[in-house]
């Protein structure tokens, strides 16, 4: 498939699930913003944990061939896995951080009360 | 919430760089800036660098190098084939198994030495040193991936030989993001290992 077709086929779909929320769930065009930046976060979170799992990776390699004289090569860091894994992980925290942050603010409006 | 501003700004950068990798020839360009050319001439050897073998079964990048060094070898630019590479398996190495392809097709027994220690490139230079430079062989033909060069000529020349480069790869211009995400995937390991390897003083 053409690149610049997945590109506008993707335009599309998005364009339809902007309309189906705004028309028919009545959702806020304004969080969109919100949505997008909240997106952002997540992605970043993944790549904070992509760097954090291949420098931890990297660091266990070359320590297991120093001190148990096994070789490991480094060529399994590079495999795909690692990303979608870190994406789950980033994934999580950042839902985590969110519920976490909810609540507290939910218990400092209830203790003001 | 800084700290979220600074996770905003990482993905980001993590979305832009997958839509150009994706949807632009920026990985093929990356990789034409950081490919040395091919310097082919008269040597005393060409070194072909070991890739990957798995129970005796050359890898598709391992057999391409190899046919490569063959090739080389049989344009007559040099008079002994120099095959690297272990195995991680109980099958044969992978330079045992490049030795055995490069006598079917017609490189006699006394041009082919085989290597088959070295795990990493920066142990290839040292035992390929140790292996060639009792022979007098000062001059090599490099064969590996145009972008591994980039790591594996400064580590041969270290180890005090005159490399000519010699990249078994073929530029191609992806078409697909898929293609072009693996190219771009290949560019930035390489330039990682390169980092690693400046920070550690390899070279």
């Amino acid at each position: 498939m053409e690149p610049i077709l997945i590109l506008i086929l993707v335009g599309l779909t998005s364009l339809c699930s902007y309309l189906f929320g705004l028309k028919r769930l009545m959702w806020s065009s304004r969080h969109v913003a919100a949505a997008l930046n909240k997106m952002l976060e997540c992605i970043g979170m993944t790549l904070i944990f992509f760097a954090l799992n291949l420098l931890t990776a990297v660091s266990v390699v070359l320590a297991v061939r120093e001190i148990a004289g096994v070789f490991v090569s480094v060529y399994t860091i590079g495999d795909p896995a690692w990303l979608a894994l870190s994406f789950l992980q980033g994934l999580i925290f950042q839902w985590w951080r969110e519920l976490s942050s909810e609540r507290q603010s939910q218990g400092s409006q209830t203790a003001g009360h | 919430m800084k700290g979220m501003q600074v996770c905003r700004l990482i993905g980001l950068g993590g979305v832009v760089l997958f839509l150009a990798s994706a949807f632009t020839p920026v990985a093929h360009l990356l990789d034409i800036w950081l490919n040395a050319p091919a310097e082919l001439a008269p040597s005393d050897a060409i070194v072909v660098l070991g890739q990957g073998v798995s129970r005796g079964v050359l890898s598709g990048d391992s057999a391409t190098r190899a046919s490569h060094g063959i090739a080389l070898y049989q344009r007559g630019l040099a008079p002994l084939l120099v095959f690297s590479g272990g195995t991680s398996d109980a099958g044969p190495t992978e330079a045992a198994a490049r030795a055995e392809f490069a006598r079917a097709r017609g490189v006699p027994q006394h041009a082919i030495l085989i290597e088959t220690k070295a795990r990493t490139t920066r142990e290839e230079a040292q035992r390929e040193k140790a292996l060639l430079q009792p022979k007098g062989v000062r001059t090599i033909l490099l064969v590996t991936d145009s972008l591994h060069l980039l790591r594996a000529r400064p580590l041969f020349e270290q180890a005090g030989f005159e490399v000519r480069s010699a990249p078994s790869d073929t530029f191609f211009d992806p078409d697909t993001p898929e293609e072009r995400l693996g190219l771009m995937r290949g560019v930035l390991g390489e330039i990682v290992a390169l980092l690693y390897y400046r920070m550690a003083g390899f070279i």
